[in-house]
């Protein structure tokens, strides 16, 4: 049997980190919807635990147990255990890149590698969709895609994109994240202005790149390495490298440690520590959907929460321990099926509460939950609402 | 091979898992035993579960049924190889809030059954550390128990039926609602049978009321003795607890390690004991159970009004098997159980034993009830260290049977504590129980080789099925 054939593959100390309890079962949103061993946490484990001991290799079987997993994470909280699910299926990833280079994976390393990470090009793409947009033509685009472009906000002709600076950098360095600065500016602008107003010195360095998350996420690893030390580079100079995206700002905290964070827990902090105003209450209700790379991977549940209260707004809670929407990165693309079930189900619950005003974290998450809830509701990511009433109340 | 084209037939391909890899997934439970499929099927219904048994039966092959998969002893380890049969697409729940009762598939997870009879003020009382993973089918199979069975009993006390489906193929049902049946309780033979009789395809089970009140009591000791005298005290005091557990220093710290819930890392062991009633009730049992345990030597006691707070404590208690990842790749558990009155002296010579063989001992236990679960953690792949971690095993359960103790208190006999079932029942016993086996499953085709040692039988020829000439006499 072949086994690992890069420096990449799971490691022997994370795989028998697992004493296969099973606990991370009923958390598993594919599990959840299969009941199958090899749609969870422990099988997928179980799998790379086969490899490593010779007993199985990295065949077409566990590319496709290993392929149906979102990447959500949800069982790394629950998991007394301490497995580091995250980079044992990022590992495995890398593996099935490696040793079952199909075409379609090669066209997503390149997009991932090249065309995502260079803004030019970005641009020309979201020209195109702004396009299809006013013309209502999203509809044209091929199935997988469609769905999730129909829960895009509507693109300006003339986005205000906070400009990358070439300023020499410092204090807190703003990832501008490759499509969050494309399809959702306004997110990025409510952060510097939230950021400034509470005291900090912000830059966006000019030579940042795409933080590598989806490609690694996806198992290219190297393009995920190229990219993380390109903006080793572009930081140096910050204290603390802030995203505004969760995905985005999970696969730097994994990176950086300390040294990078989630926009919601700096606000959250800056509220905290007073240098941000706790706003009258408003009576106005939200639904909170938790992002999965806040909740499971950087197990945030709080920040986002005080940055709505302290917007005014009356919390209502999902009591769905944080299941994935679906969106999940590539996932909508890649598992369809899957991804469009548990978009209904999420919508679902959403649409059981009442409230029509839902806030997301993460503009995959908000695409998604757009695509399923449909007209009517009103998604925001926390710091916009909260940016929006500290305007109200000048 | 044949049979698998039939049940690919009659369930459709995708319910039918055959590739190497999907059955070395389905190869063992939560315990350290593996053994080989052929297949895993996922049936719907009572009678694809019939169709799918008739096929084995037509072909010879074993079926081992399966939950969740987090059973200890490899009661869902397909150790002869056949057909696994998860179960976990059987999970309708249908409940019954006048009768305090449900209906569920045997898939159904537990804590989910909890969830759903909330609304209604109900909820399923049997709560084994893996509730929220389970299934109702596999606590009926382990007749499983949980902290909160001190006061409401185990798994049995809670199954007022169910449907089933036997070696045969056929379908039955047994119990109801009706509080007491006419003739044999078949039903209490089925709960705890290890899917060795038949196999449940839908479950009557009883529901019972929500506590109106509900106290959470979190006690630390400068000794295991002290602890453990403690709760002797609470139950000669004349009061049961809605639970009664310890945890010793070892398990205290791996839990606290991932879960940061400030519990007693520097205490040699905890309590958490929980009261339910009444608002009056419950504080006044607090207060007495405090009271004794400060009698014992309680450094702290520590007594939790809010849900958040209750829960998190019990999260404490309920992660705590999997948390032994943290010190080694596996464990190593007995389930016995002793009489609360020598608690205080086992658990000494539990220490003794793991010393001896130079092994690490963690104690998270059901205390009220005297059923121990004393872990070994090791890495299987020493086999000095295996071979020692059995020794103790063997010693720790002739410890708990010279006191009066049982072999195991909730997580069934499967493989793992078979072969010990001679040191608890006679020849006799034994071939009492074997003959039951022959009279549900002749050609012991439903998950055989498990519970009964080989030998089992007065006439025992070993091996799983009896190959005996037509004619011989014997």
């Amino acid at each position: 049997m072949q086994g690992w054939v890069t420096e990449h593959h799971p490691t022997r100390d994370g795989l028998t980190a697992c004493v296969q309890c099973g606990l991370c079962l009923p958390v598993c949103p594919t599990f959840r919807l299969t009941g199958r061993e090899t749609a969870s946490p422990r099988g997928r484990i179980q799998a790379m635990r086969s490899v490593d001991e010779g007993q199985a290799s990295v065949d077409a079987k566990f590319e496709e147990i290993l392929d149906f997993c979102l990447g959500c994470r949800a069982c790394e909280p629950v998991c007394p255990g301490m497995v580091p699910y995250g980079s044992l299926l990022e590992g495995s990833r890398a593996e099935i890149s490696a040793q079952r280079p199909t075409a379609y994976r090669r066209l997503r390393r390149w997009v991932l590698g090249r065309v995502v990470p260079t803004p030019a090009l970005m641009r020309i793409l979201t020209v195109v969709l702004r396009i299809l947009q006013r013309l209502h033509l999203i509809r044209l685009v091929p199935g997988r895609f469609r769905r999730s472009l129909s829960g895009l906000r509507p693109l300006d002709h003339a986005p205000n994109r906070v400009d990358r600076e070439s300023d020499e950098p410092g204090g807190i360095g703003l990832l501008t994240g490759c499509i969050q600065e494309q399809w959702f500016p306004e997110v990025n602008r409510a952060a510097v202005e939230l950021l400034r107003n509470a005291g900090h010195e912000v830059s966006i360095p000019a030579t940042q790149t795409c933080c590598g998350a989806l490609a690694a996420h996806d198992g290219h690893a190297e393009v995920a390495g190229r990219l993380g030390e390109a903006n080793d580079r572009a930081f140096a100079a910050c204290g603390t490298i802030v995203a505004t995206v969760a995905g985005c700002s999970a696969h730097l905290v994994d990176r950086h440690g300390d040294g990078a964070a989630d926009i919601t827990a700096v606000i959250a902090a800056a509220i905290d520590e007073g240098r941000l105003p706790m706003l009258p209450r408003s009576g106005q209700k939200v639904v909170v959907q938790d992002p999965c790379h806040l909740r499971h991977a950087q197990k945030s549940i709080r920040p986002q929460r005080l940055i709505l209260e302290a917007a005014g707004l009356d919390l209502v809670e999902l009591d769905d321990a944080g299941m994935c929407c679906g969106a999940a990165g590539l996932y909508t693309i890649l598992q369809p099926e899957a991804s469009a079930e548990l978009g209904r189900q999420k919508a679902g619950r959403i649409s059981e509460l009442g409230p029509e005003l839902v806030a997301s974290a993460n503009p995959g998450c908000e695409m998604q939950l757009r695509a399923f809830l449909g007209e009517g509701y009103e998604i925001r990511h926390p710091i916009e609402m909260y940016l929006q009433a500290l305007r109200r109340h000048g | 091979m044949a049979a698998i084209a039939e049940l690919r037939d009659l369930l459709g391909s995708d319910r039918v898992l055959d590739d190497p890899l999907e059955r070395r997934l389905y190869s063992k439970d939560a315990s350290l035993m593996r053994g080989d499929p052929v297949c895993v099927v996922f049936p719907g219904d009572a009678e694809q579960v019939s169709a799918i048994v008739r096929i084995a039966a037509r072909h010879g092959l074993p079926v081992i049924p399966r939950g969740a998969g987090t059973g200890l002893t490899a009661g869902a380890s397909p150790m002869t190889g056949g057909i696994v049969m998860s179960m976990t697409g059987m999970n309708t729940i249908e409940i019954d809030p006048d009768n305090q009762a449900a209906w569920v598939g045997p898939g159904v997870i537990n804590l989910d059954l909890s969830k759903q009879a909330r609304p209604y003020g109900l909820h399923f009382a049997p709560d084994p550390s893996s509730q929220s993973a389970c299934t109702i089918g596999g606590n009926l199979a382990n007749n499983s128990g949980g902290p909160h069975c001190l006061a409401e009993g185990s798994t049995t006390s809670h199954v007022l039926g169910l449907e089933f489906v036997t070696a045969d193929g056929q379908i039955h049902e047994v119990g109801g609602l009706a509080p007491d049946q006419p003739g044999l309780d078949l039903r209490a033979l089925l709960v705890g049978s290890e899917g060795t009789l038949g196999i449940a395809t839908r479950i009557l089970v009883r529901l019972l009321p929500i506590a109106d009140d509900v106290r959470t009591l979190l006690l630390d000791f400068p000794s295991v003795e002290d602890a453990a005298r403690t709760v002797s005290d609470v139950i000669a005091a004349g009061m049961v607890p809605a639970a009664l557990e310890m945890m010793d220093q070892r398990m205290v710290m791996a839990v606290e390690n991932w879960l940061g819930a400030g519990l007693p890392t520097d205490a040699a062991a905890v309590l958490l004991a929980e009261v339910v009633g009444s608002t009056a009730t419950v504080e006044s049992e607090a207060s007495i159970i405090a009271e004794i345990g400060r009698s014992n030597h309680a450094r702290n006691v520590v007594i939790a009004v809010e849900s958040e707070d209750r829960e998190l404590l019990w999260k404490g208690r309920k992660s705590a098997f999997g948390a032994i990842a943290q010190l080694a790749p596996d464990y190593y558990l007995h389930d016995t159980v002793v009489p609360r009155t020598r608690l205080v002296e086992t658990m000494a010579g539990v220490y003794e034993i793991a010393d001896r063989h130079d092994l690490t001992m963690l104690n998270v236990f059901h205390a009220g009830d005297g059923n121990l679960h004393p872990l070994i953690a090791f890495d299987s792949s020493d086999e000095d260290v295996a071979r020692r971690v059995k020794l103790a095993g063997e010693e720790i359960v002739d410890l708990c049977l010279s006191v009066g103790g049982a072999l195991s208190g909730e997580h069934g006999v499967g493989v793992e504590k078979r072969d010990l079932m001679p040191s608890s029942f006679s020849a006799l016993d034994l071939d009492a129980q074997a003959r039951i086996k022959d009279v549900f499953d002749p050609d012991h085709l439903l998950n055989p080789a498990k519970v009964l040692p080989q030998g089992s039988r007065c006439f025992d020829f070993g091996g799983v099925r009896r190959e005996v000439p037509e004619g011989a006499w014997v």
